[in-house]
């Protein structure tokens, strides 16, 4: 097949994904009874007037009245011009208050993402050299520990070690600090932390279970009768290989849980970040944010999901492109 | 074997190609197992409550108020405390609980061969056996709690007292319920892990969330499990089109951003524990279909499997004697580890203050105690500690059964 | 050229530690392969021969095993050299070609990759030099085109081709010793021939010596020069491969020669169905000659004490057996105890040539 037509159609499989939760999304909020709706119905009620009246008054002013249809069509054609309205809640465009809370998420993801995939196909890899003995079980501890842990829990309890007893960090987030500070650091360092933690867990696991395959593998066998070193073996003959099962969980893992923690590390933590900006604007019922906030997560999502597949064919040699899941 | 060559013998010498399937195995086509008797035996009484509570009862009536007065028992139901309504979530958790019960438990005691070679392979494992421990207290007290203990209640005037054997600053404290010593108050065996805010024990409150953290996790994961298992053998064996169809939806929902959607969904119609369970199930079905799928055909690709089909044994005759054995215990273990992934999301939506505040599960105790972690930090630490533990047993005892049932499985769901 | 022999064994042992007790698996053999020539290893399934060959440069996991000995290459003894040493040697003095050539490739790495590998840890030359010189091999050893499928995945490889590039990698370095682990048992026959043939030419190009590791006398017929017989973790018969062919003198080599299609074993001369019994537990081994349980020959005296120590039957030729004394020929032997008639129809199963 070839791998450029085989990415071409990875990609328009994706978009095709992506208008499909969008179209979800739109409905979901769509069913919703709109805020300003009922408080123009609320308003109308309790100053005499005819509710009736108030509500469709309102629905026409907001566009709400005409078919759905066209109010679908009407958000696809934003949609992909990047006219993604306007935030009541922010009094902003939608897209500049989501590139504002993106600035503070990316602070603390970035370094998460590169920790933990640096760290956690290596210690998984350590952790299967050293199978079953003390280093292994610590480690293995140390991953269930911190998957398994709460992240919110971690951070409140690391917080208040850390924050209020030891007083070595901050215990609010202030976004004025340069971003490439010290000053910025140490508020970050338990944020990344507590998700780092989160994460290199399962990672380690995955990484360990597969590298303890190969490292039995007769092709490590050949690599010791050559006379590779142990370090070199492990190296190259068995991290390479254990990188392709792994990476068909590596950004699908990474993804769910920046998705899910980041909201939560936000509102512990007080980061002015997308999840935290999603969750408001969510309370708020301000409906363009929110659709705006989850196309930014799904288009994330999406793309994230397309770079495992396109991973997964490009490390490992044997796999031809007409014998595989699209 | 026939050795016999000679044309004109008319033996009918057995041949594996003319085996009659229905004649060896009895007229197994329409009876059902043992297990599914009990099982509809069991659930009878239970759907035919559900059915009248559902007719019958009005909305301020209790479920066995109304049955009591129906049939004038009122006495005997007042004595055994059967006084409350029944939502329809505990109804799906008493169907779950017993189809746990006949389709999982009693096999193992049916099959005690296999039960022991399983059981003595697990016990190597120390982790995973504390873990189980831990986790038939949680289920214990799950079940037991609430017929033991009464409902935790509010009591402003009893609000933060520590836990039994810790004592705090009597400043803090509206009234001390324990003894007062150099202006400490001291903790009592009243309220064993202290109270919130509002006066509620925390240890009642860890308990009845015990109740909530079982409930979510066995309906939850018998509807992924029941829609997951569907779709993943059905696309395998149906290929073609029907397959790409469904691993197309899979893909989808696998991509929705979860917690996102979970967050929308709650809000717009509201978030009680019910919606929680369905919400977490039409999310949660996809990854236990595909590993499903892939189980299924990698052991239709199994020589075994083949061996059948050659010696014209129907696909459902090996469906249900050669692919559901092989792939049962796989699909259990992966079950297993999707449950603390539900608890820790309803933690985590409780704690974002999108909880039914009237349930008292953990994420609520935490939620509620987060304030006042300064001064007060058991409300958040015990329930954190409980959550965490419980997830942590969840993920050795799914480890741990993954090496005794499938040593040579890898850990993801993507094959 | 000096007197001593390219390789020399002395006294190896190797155990290894289980949970049912220590299992011995090879027991004090002595063995020498001089430059040029082939010894070959025989024996069934078990008997200790890839074991063996594997501790030569302690390519087995130290613990559980435990190697002792001497294994002396020019004279060199590798039992005392450092892990770091040790690493030298292998690859570069003694290289390896294994039985299963599917796995025995990593299968993210193109084909030269690893072959620069194998040269570039023990020599330093440029990557371009060991390119060329993989290139240079694989022609040596038959592949095709090697210029351009230099840079294709092992997965692309037939299983023969792939046993070819295992040989090429074996011998990019230029060892003195080429250990080959049943490098043909996994193949088929018609490649088989082939690949037998390169490697008597190679052996001949490069001056190496050979220890070729088999179960399968027909192979053994066609390439050795000596051969020496394990059974059990012990040497039981060794020699030319003429002495042994022709006048195989112990019971086990006897029984070996038997299985062979068509082979006179001076016997009974014709087919018998195989060994009946198997080897005996490596954990438990009995008193006296390893292979008296099995024996049509044993007596009473076979089941005590150690190991019958190895007579001289003529120059070079060797065996276990306390049956022979120094000089004697094969005729020696008495004729079979009853026990042996029972033994063939008692229905125990036989044991085959399965590799």
């Amino acid at each position: 097949m070839g791998l450029a037509r085989y990415v071409a159609l990875r990609v328009g499989w994706a978009a095709v994904v992506s208008l499909i939760i969008v179209t979800v999304t739109f409905g979901l909020l769509a069913a919703a009874p709109n805020p300003s709706v009922q408080q123009a119905a609320t308003q109308a009620a309790l100053e005499g007037g005819n509710p009736q009246e108030a509500v469709e008054r309102e629905r026409q002013l907001r566009g709400l009245d005409e078919p759905l249809h066209v109010r679908y069509l009407d958000f696809l054609q934003g949609v992909y011009t990047l006219e993604w309205g306007w935030s009541e809640y922010r009094s902003q465009p939608v897209t500049t208050a989501l590139f504002d809370a993106v600035s503070y998420t990316a602070q603390y993801s970035i370094p998460w993402t590169i920790l933990t995939v640096l760290l956690g196909p290596l210690i998984g890899v350590y952790s299967a050299a050293n199978m079953y003995t003390w280093r292994d079980h610590a480690a293995t501890g140390f991953a269930f520990f911190g998957y398994a842990i709460p992240n919110f829990f971690f951070g409140i309890i690391l917080l208040l070690v850390f924050g209020v007893w030891l007083e070595w960090i901050p215990i609010v987030y202030r976004t004025e600090v340069p971003t490439f500070s010290l000053a910025n650091a140490r508020q970050l360092v338990i944020p990344v932390f507590v998700l780092v933690t989160g994460s290199i867990g399962a990672i380690m696991r995955v990484s360990r279970n597969e590298s303890a395959a190969f490292q039995n593998a007769t092709f490590m066998k050949t690599a010791k009768a050559k006379g590779v070193s142990p370090l070199r073996a492990y190296a190259y003959h068995v991290m390479r290989p254990t990188l392709v099962p792994l990476s068909t969980t590596l950004v699908g893992q990474l993804l769910a849980i920046f998705l899910g923690s980041s909201l939560l590390v936000e509102v512990v933590f007080g980061i002015p970040g997308l999840g935290r900006l999603t969750f408001n604007a969510l309370v708020a019922q301000d409906t363009n944010l929110v659709l705006g906030s989850t196309l930014l997560f799904t288009f994330l999502a999406v793309v994230g999901n397309l770079l495992e597949d396109l991973a997964f064919t490009v490390l490992d040699p044997r796999i031809s492109y007409d014998d595989r899941d699209l | 074997m026939s050795t016999d060559t000679d044309p004109s013998a008319e033996t009918d010498a057995p041949r594996f190609d003319k085996v009659d399937w229905e004649a060896c195995a009895g007229d197994r086509g329409a009876r059902l197992s043992l297990n599914t008797k009990l099982f509809v035996l069991t659930v009878a009484p239970i759907l035919a409550l559900a059915g009248y509570d559902w007719y019958a009862v009005g909305a301020r009536e209790t479920t066995f108020g109304a049955l009591a007065a129906a049939t004038n028992l009122q006495g005997p139901f007042d004595t055994l405390g059967l006084d409350f309504a029944i939502a329809t979530v505990d109804y799906a958790f008493a169907v779950t609980l017993l189809l746990f019960v006949w389709y999982l438990v009693a096999p193992l005691y049916q099959h005690p061969r296999i039960t022991a070679y399983y059981w003595r392979r697990f016990r190597r494992n120390r982790p995973a056996l504390v873990s189980l421990a831990w986790l038939l207290v949680v289920f214990g007290g799950g079940l037991l709690g609430p017929l033991v203990l009464n409902a935790p209640e509010q009591n402003v005037l009893a609000g933060h007292q520590p836990p039994v054997g810790l004592s705090v600053a009597d400043a803090n404290v509206a009234e001390c319920v324990g003894e007062v010593t150099d202006g400490r108050c001291a903790g009592t065996w009243k309220y064993p892990l202290g109270t919130t805010r509002g006066g509620l024990g925390v240890f009642k409150g860890v308990v009845y969330g015990m109740t909530i953290s079982m409930k979510i996790a066995f309906i939850t994961t018998t509807l992924v499990a029941g829609v997951g298992i569907t779709v993943g053998t059905v696309s395998a064996y149906a290929g073609g089109w029907v397959d790409e169809v469904a691993m197309r939806a899979v893909d989808i929902v696998l991509s929705f951003p979860t917690l996102l959607f979970f967050l929308l969904v709650l809000y717009v119609y509201g978030a009680g524990l019910g919606m929680f369970i369905v919400v977490f199930s039409i999310f949660g079905w996809g990854g236990t279909a595909r590993y499903v799928r892939s189980k299924a055909l990698s052991v239709s690709e199994e020589e075994f499997v083949k061996a059948g089909r050659l010696s014209g044994a129907t696909t459902r005759r090996i469906v249900r004697r050669h692919v559901v054995p092989n792939t049962a215990s796989s699909i259990i273990t992966q079950l297993t580890l999707l449950i603390p992934g539900f608890l820790l999301a309803e933690a985590q939506l409780a704690f974002l203050g999108l909880g039914d505040s009237s349930i008292a599960s953990w994420g609520q105790l935490i939620a509620a105690g987060r304030s006042d972690l300064t001064f007060a930090p058991w409300i958040v630490l015990a329930p954190g500690l409980v959550l965490f533990l419980t997830i942590l047993a969840f993920n050795f005892l799914g480890d741990a059964l993954l090496d005794a049932v499938d040593p040579e499985a890898t850990t993801e769901a993507d094959r | 050229m000096t007197d001593e022999p390219l390789l020399a064994v002395e006294g190896l042992r190797t155990t290894f530690e289980t949970d049912s007790g220590e299992l011995v698996a090879v027991d004090g053999i002595d063995f020498t392969v001089e430059r040029g020539e082939t010894v070959c290893l025989v024996g069934e399934s078990g008997s200790g021969k890839t074991v063996a060959v594997e501790s030569l440069t302690g390519l087995l996991d130290q613990p559980p095993g435990r190697i002792e000995g001497s294994v002396r290459l020019h004279g060199e003894d590798l039992t005392d050299l450092s892990a770091r040493a040790l690493r030298r040697h292998r690859g570069a003095s003694i290289a390896y070609v294994f039985q299963n050539p599917q796995d025995a490739l990593n299968h993210c790495y193109t084909v030269g990759w690893q072959l620069v590998e194998a040269i570039r840890v023990h020599e330093d030359v440029t990557k371009a030099a060991a390119r060329a010189r993989a290139i240079n091999l694989l022609d040596t050893v038959g592949i095709p085109e090697p210029a351009s499928r230099i840079d294709e995945y092992p997965h692309q490889f037939s299983g023969g081709e792939k046993q070819r590039v295992m040989i090429a990698m074996a011998l990019v370095t230029r060892p003195d010793l080429l250990v080959a682990d049943e490098p043909t048992t996994a193949l088929d026959v018609t490649i088989q021939a082939g690949i037998l043939r390169l490697l008597d030419d190679l052996k001949a190009e490069y001056g190496m010596g050979v220890l070729f590791v088999t179960h399968d006398l027909a192979t053994v017929s066609q390439i050795a020069d000596r051969v020496v017989v394990l059974y059990a973790g012990t040497v039981m018969e060794r020699g030319t491969v003429l002495d042994v062919f022709e006048r195989p003198s112990h019971p086990y080599t006897r029984e070996l020669l038997a299985c062979l299609p068509g082979h006179e074993s001076g016997l009974d001369g014709g087919a018998r169905g195989g060994i009946a019994g198997s080897l005996p537990d490596p954990t438990d081994l009995p008193n006296g000659c390893r292979f008296a349980p099995r024996c049509a020959y044993a007596e009473a005296a076979c089941s005590a004490g150690d190991q019958p120590a190895e007579v001289d039957l003529a120059d070079g030729h060797t065996v276990s057996c306390i049956h022979y004394e120094p000089g004697d020929g094969p005729s020696v032997l008495p004729a079979p105890a009853d026990s042996a008639a029972e033994a063939g129809e008692s229905g125990t199963p036989p044991t085959g040539d399965t590799g």
